[in-house]
């Protein structure tokens, strides 16, 4: 297994590189949202001295670290997977002894990370320079908390958005429905506001829900924001929900490939 | 052990639900709201079984139901009732150790990433087949020898051509030395050369390995060159199942009588039987009478006409299965 996943890295690593220019442009667009939303609210907070106890440098902090954590939690599987349904290029992929999902896509997930995180630094070096945030409250104990939190979120954001790409074996346009999985995610996982700056009810529904485990509990882990209980609570969700992704995924991978038509070829 | 028979297909049957709607602004809008669907019979109770080291031709007009029969064997497609066992296993489970043992072959795009130069997929392949490195060597060395790889390894996909292409598939398909193969029109696209040499490469792989061939081609060389059993299918049902030199027998039981006469143009033929044109020999005429009268046509034949010289042969492959595609 070691060395399929060593062989898969290799091809996804070479054929990232094919698409450079693809990534720059990704790159571009990913951040326009996290940068305007930091500029917009560091200088509401500015005018006020803060929103919500969130200070001028809250924001910052929160948004800066918002791009990596994104980075790492976030996947791309929709884009990469969703037309190999639509045009039948799956049925190469369905017939090799590993499974498509948890091999291949996984490790070109993985590979488009390692590359976007690489593109990715020197503009948050540029950004860092011109917002000057303040990391002081950041300790080594919660960078080390902060991996198997990312980690968590990356998995399970995974399964979940994997299992919303499979419904494609059904509807074989998945993109709707994925857009409204991300308008979800948006709200409750905190990319578009910190979570503590929404009403009461969003806060409460978003604590059960998974989607904050891919940045707003991570995020706040990272600046020492989260108290004790609240860092238990996060992984406890976490631990949680990890069965029920799998679970799900494994339900909705089974029933769709039944259904899968093989189109084309 | 008793003996299995490595492919064995039970009324196997798949129907796809089309949607289906007239064209226009209001049918596109009360479809939105009532969607009907239209059952499509794909394959249709279809039995076979193959022997071990048998390779078996596939054929049937475009949309009889072919690569859908491919695709369920192959594992892609789960059928709407009926059974299969491909090497013991049911297919559509997809079972890892079954995948392991079998290939499919189809089209163009399959096996290889379009970006990166084949040799690499080669070694992917390599290591989720789990095959171990002095048995892939030297399998890819007996693939290089037959369809002389080496100088395509290099480059990346997208740049070979077709030709190209279809062999370093084919290659790809094989490395795991599958006990099953899957072939849908191993052939296409290919130059005269190029059809013969995939052809020699399946003779000589089904010779050295005793696999299980089943394939579909639009070319008759192919059938004829590799396969002496066939399977017809048409409409999705099996039309015909049998030895390739039967096939004449059954569903075309008539001969060729070829005539080189004096003035050739001048005689009238029909009252001896159907003249048919052929177009490989041009300085015979030929007509088509049923296998019990050739005797009774010939000598008359011989009596009547100025004829320089006759044949009697066995009408052309291909012309018989086009016409059991007909009936």
């Amino acid at each position: 297994m070691v060395n399929i996943f060593k062989r898969l890295w290799q091809v996804n690593w070479a054929e990232q590189w094919q698409y450079r220019a693809n990534l720059i442009m990704y790159l571009l667009y990913f951040l326009v949202s996290p940068v305007i939303y930091l500029a917009v609210w560091t200088s509401i907070a500015a005018s006020r001295g803060e929103v919500n106890g969130f200070t001028t440098n809250d924001f910052i902090t929160y948004y800066m670290t918002l791009l990596i954590v994104d980075q790492i939690t976030s996947n791309i599987i929709l884009h990469i997977f969703a037309y190999k349904v639509q045009d039948g290029s799956l049925s190469g992929e369905l017939i090799r002894p590993i499974h498509p999902m948890l091999t291949n896509t996984l490790v070109n997930n993985i590979a488009f990370k390692a590359l976007s995180l690489m593109g990715l630094t020197p503009i948050w070096i540029i950004l860092f320079a011109l917002f000057r945030p303040d990391y002081s409250g950041v300790t080594w104990l919660n960078m080390a908390l902060s991996i198997p939190a990312m980690a968590l979120g990356f998995i399970i954001g995974f399964l979940l958005s994997a299992a919303v790409t499979s419904l494609a074996f059904w509807t074989t346009r998945v993109y709707s429905i994925s857009e409204f999985y991300f308008a979800i995610f948006l709200l409750f996982s905190g990319q578009f506001v910190p979570l503590p700056l929404m009403p009461d009810f969003v806060q409460e529904v978003a604590k059960y829900l998974p989607f904050q485990l891919s940045l707003y509990f991570p995020i706040q882990l990272i600046l020492g924001k989260l108290s004790p209980e609240e860092i238990i609570q996060g992984f406890l969700a976490g631990i949680l929900w990890l069965p029920i992704s799998i679970g799900l995924f494994n339900w909705v991978w089974r029933e769709g490939v039944r259904r899968y038509s093989a189109v084309g070829a | 052990m008793a003996h299995q028979s490595p492919i064995l297909v039970t009324r196997l049957s798949k129907t796809y639900k089309v949607p289906e709607r007239e064209g226009g602004f209001g049918a596109a809008v009360r479809s939105f709201f009532k969607r009907k669907y239209k059952d499509v019979k794909a394959v249709q109770e279809v039995s076979f079984k193959i022997e071990q080291g048998e390779i078996v031709g596939f054929l049937g007009p475009n949309g009889a139901g072919k690569t859908t029969t491919l695709k369920m064997l192959s594992g892609l497609l789960h059928p709407t009732s009926g059974g299969a066992a491909v090497l013991s296993f049911i297919p559509w489970e997809l079972k890892p150790e079954y995948l392991r043992s079998m290939t499919l072959v189809m089209g163009q795009r399959n096996r290889l990433s379009w970006d990166i130069p084949a040799a690499d997929s080669f070694l992917l392949n390599q290591a989720i087949y789990r095959i171990p490195d002095d048995e892939y060597k030297k399998t890819y060395k007996e693939l290089d020898e037959l369809l002389e790889l080496e100088p395509l390894m290099k480059k990346p996909v997208r740049n070979l051509s077709l030709g190209e292409r279809m062999k370093c598939e084919i290659a790809a398909g094989l490395l795991h030395r599958p006990k099953v193969l899957f072939l849908d029109e191993p052939t296409i696209g290919l130059d005269i050369t190029g059809q013969a040499r995939i052809r020699e490469f399946l003779l000589e792989y089904n010779q050295r390995t005793g696999a299980t061939i089943l394939l579909t081609s639009h070319y008759m060389a192919d059938v004829t060159a590799l396969c002496e059993r066939i399977l017809i299918i048409h409409h999705g049902e099996l039309k015909y199942d049998g030895g390739i030199s039967d096939l004449s027998r059954r569903i075309a039981p008539f001969k060729l009588i070829g005539v080189m006469l004096a003035d050739a143009d001048t005689h009238d033929l029909s009252g001896y039987g159907i003249e048919v044109p052929n177009e490989e020999d041009l300085e015979k005429r030929y007509i088509q009478v049923n296998a019990g009268d050739v005797t009774g046509v010939t000598s008359r034949l011989l009596a009547d006409l100025p004829i320089h010289d006759i044949t009697i042969t066995d009408p052309p492959i291909e012309s018989v299965i086009e016409q059991a595609f007909q009936q």
